[in-house]
């Protein structure tokens, strides 16, 4: 068992985190916590700007083969994701990157890969997830949006919702009834659409913070060419899976707590209250303490993660006990970094605000991970059933 | 990166789980906690055998020459099964020896340790219990070429049949508490010397031992007089990954009983494991497990490369502490009833918890050197 990078890999993360480095120093005041990309106009342009910077050193395509542009490898990936986590660094597309190029490789037309891989790696089209519905969220198979085939078009009718930066992207990915009379899991299709296509609207859902990085979108006889899917017609249920297992990586999460932490401590080190150091006050350190052992146990069940994903093994229980560990760990860390900062724990990025912000902006951010990408209810149901090998719930 | 055991590993693995499965059956181990002793010779016997004893010391001193990872992989192995007896404090002991040890001791000791011949253990922890310096008030005061030791140590694990004990003594009041800190190599046979088992939750054995005007030769020194504290530092950093890896293996024994029973025990016309309730929890022990495993890895590969890694033995240390106890908690409350008899393996596992999680340092001592090492002033 061995830990260590090679020579190359080593090398390859500290230009990972100069480049990521240099890039935090361009971002804006008003970039706190990762869901800002989709709120702020600055904050997009900036996400944009980054997606730029990455792409031209090839880093959107990493681990790909090399016949659709791809550099490095997989380890790469994660010695990215370390550094853009760390130092706080949107342009990495999760829609687009993380999940659907993985997919689109494993499980795309020769064609659809040609037409799409490129423009994400080179930092072009940003993409959209289209797959909650009102009344069908953890249960995505009951979903009732419907593309119906008429001629070389889908015809698509429906609402999705809570669909991340939608009205931002150009692009989106969704999973759509194409066979109302089949069977569950049988009768759904993975369709790539252009989110200006006329017939779909797209309303920003406001958030409990007042930002609003969710949108709900409606399809009223949108016009789709059939040649845009993924898989077979009917059994995009297995290419909603497939995309599902890239998600849970946490790597970026974790690393930003890291960066959290050391800020916690510095505040612990600057802060006095009833007249001595927050830093000195023993169940205070026992605490930060206890943040710092769990976050550390998070990053290494990530580093396990990455090495079955380097070997190409699958690492379905692990990538679900990681997701459940490192989003409830978020919701522990914004908890404490609030009680901490005593009365300026309910400040919004201010002039009073401690760190600008981010443990306010936290408190109330920590459900984008812990609910959604599989709420890590479904997330323990996985380990449960599939891994454990305990009896399924019908 | 590779986070596979290798093939070597992998072997010592799986010759461990069969050896204890026949050596060691539970019944031994309720045996053996009741025991005066605390440990089976012919079982010691066949250990040495096997170079368990002998693992990390080098072939020139009869050892097998292997890493300190690979003593991991080994003790975790006997966290899964339990394996009563010294040879945690065996091995832990035999660090100082290998670190501060002069040729002479050495080739005396290491060989017999090795063997089988030579069981030791530790005498640290004093009336205040704690796992600081400061705690340490047992006095050795020079006399000739002589030292002679008094005071009182408590929990030395298995001193009772211990040749050799190690012991941490303090040679100087002026110095602050680190400072004037010297280990002796002790025969345990010297006069003066009495030893009582405490009676503990997993009847391991731990002993107070009474220095009572101890005679020790000036050469029995483990390393400088005075400097003795770095040492004792060591084998806390390397006892610490050693357990952690033992209840790596515990706890695995846990969660596996646990999910086998619920999925026999049938209550309301299913198994109990069919219950979503249940479902989750076991779910979160293997999560809480599952995340301990690499932590503890990454500790035990740092030292074994001779690594700094004080911040991460004390991350893992404190973090699992806390997961053995709630995983064997929860072992056995999905068992139910049946797992609070005495008879019932599973209590074997949550008794351990606790004893696992004091030795090398509880919770709250390694989260506040956690506390240290990440900056707080």
């Amino acid at each position: 068992m061995d830990f260590e990078l090679t020579e190359e890999e080593k090398a390859h993360r500290k230009e990972f985190f100069e480049v990521c480095k240099e890039l935090e120093g361009k971002r804006p005041a008003s970039f706190v916590g990762f869901e800002a990309t989709y709120e702020i106009d600055e904050c997009w342009e900036y996400h944009l700007y980054c997606a730029k910077e990455f792409a031209k050193r090839g880093w959107l395509a990493l681990g790909w083969p090399s016949e659709y542009g791809g550099t490095g490898t997989m380890m790469d990936q994660v010695l990215f994701a370390e550094a853009r986590g760390y130092h706080r660094i949107p342009g990495f597309d999760i829609f687009g990157v993380q999940m659907l190029a993985p997919t689109l490789l494993q499980a795309a037309s020769d064609s659809i890969k040609k037409k799409f891989l490129s423009p994400i790696a080179r930092g072009e089209v940003m993409w959209c997830e289209l797959w909650s519905e009102p009344n069908a969220g953890s249960d995505l198979a009951t979903l009732t949006a419907t593309a119906i085939k008429k001629g070389d078009e889908y015809i698509i009718n429906g609402q999705k919702t809570w669909n991340t930066g939608a009205h931002r992207s150009d692009w989106g990915f969704g999973i759509f009834k194409t066979d109302p009379a089949a069977r569950k899991h049988h009768n759904l299709t993975f369709i790539l659409l252009d989110m200006k296509t006329p017939g779909i609207t797209v309303r920003p859902i406001p958030y409990m913070d007042g930002g609003a990085p969710f949108c709900e979108v409606y399809f009223d006889d949108a016009h789709v060419p059939a040649e845009n899917i993924v898989g077979q017609e009917n059994e995009g249920w297995a290419v909603v899976n497939l995309l599902a297992g890239f998600e849970r990586s946490g790597m970026v999460e974790i690393m930003a707590m890291f960066h959290e932490l050391e800020e916690l401590v510095k505040y612990c080190n600057e802060t006095k209250r009833n007249g001595q150091l927050l830093s000195r006050d023993p169940i205070i350190r026992n605490r930060v303490a206890q943040l710092a052992c769990e976050l550390e146990a998070a990053r290494a069940i990530a580093y396990r993660i990455a090495d079955l994903q380097n070997r190409n093994e699958m690492a379905l229980m692990d990538a679900s006990a990681a997701k459940i560990f490192y989003s409830e760990l978020g919701e522990r860390f914004a908890f404490f970094a609030t009680d901490i900062a005593g009365p300026y724990g309910q400040v919004k990025t201010s002039r009073w605000a401690p760190v600008h912000g981010a443990w306010e902006k936290a408190f109330q951010e920590c459900f984008v991970t812990t609910i959604s990408m599989g709420a890590n209810e479904i997330q323990r149901n996985i380990i449960a059933w599939y891994g454990l090998g305990l009896p399924r719930m019908k | 990166m590779d986070l596979r055991f290798t093939e070597a590993q992998e072997i010592l693995r799986k010759m461990a789980r069969d050896f204890l499965a026949t050596e060691c059956p539970k019944t031994l181990v309720r045996e053996l906690e009741k025991s005066e002793e605390g440990y089976s010779l012919e079982l010691w016997k066949k250990m040495a055998e096997l170079g368990w004893m002998g693992l990390v010391i080098p072939e020139k001193y009869e050892g097998m020459g292997y890493t300190f990872q690979d003593l991991t992989v080994l003790l975790e192995e006997t966290g899964r099964n339990i394996l009563p007896g010294p040879l945690i404090p065996t091995v832990i002991s035999t660090f100082p020896i290998l670190k501060a040890g002069t040729e002479e001791q050495k080739e005396d000791l290491l060989p017999k340790i090795a063997r089988g011949e030579v069981i030791i253990t530790t005498a640290l922890l004093e009336a205040e219990g704690t796992f600081n310096a400061s705690g340490i008030a047992a006095k050795a005061t020079p006399k000739g070429n002589d030292f002679i030791i008094n005071g009182t140590k408590l929990f030395a694990e298995m001193a009772h049949v211990a040749n050799y004990i190690i012991c941490v003594t303090r040679t100087n009041d002026t110095t602050p508490p680190e400072e004037g800190i010297t280990i002796f190599l002790v025969d345990s046979k010297t006069t003066g010397i009495r030893c009582e088992v405490i009676p503990s939750i997993a009847a391991d054995k731990l002993c107070e031992v009474r220095f009572e005007n101890v005679t020790v030769p000036k050469k029995n020194i483990l390393g400088k007089i005075d400097k003795g504290w770095p040492i004792v530092e060591m084998m806390l950093r390397k006892g610490a990954i050693a357990k952690c890896a033992e209840s790596i293996g515990a706890i695995q024994t846990c969660v596996e009983m646990t999910v086998a029973y619920s999925k026999e025990r049938v209550q309301y016309d299913r198994p109990i494991g069919a219950f979503q309730a249940l479902q989750h929890i076991m779910a979160d022990m293997w999560t809480s497990m599952q995340t301990s495993r690499y932590l503890v890895y990454k500790a035990a590969w740092m030292e074994s490369e001779g690594q700094p890694c004080a911040k991460e033995a004390s991350l893992a240390k404190a973090y699992v502490n806390e997961v053995y106890k709630n995983v064997g908690k929860w072992a056995v409350r999905l068992h139910g009833a049946i797992a609070t008899s005495y008879d019932h393996d599973i209590p074997l596992y949550y008794r351990r918890s606790k004893a696992a999680d004091i030795a090398f340092g509880g919770t709250d001592f390694h989260r506040e050197l956690v506390a240290q090492e990440i900056g707080l002033i």
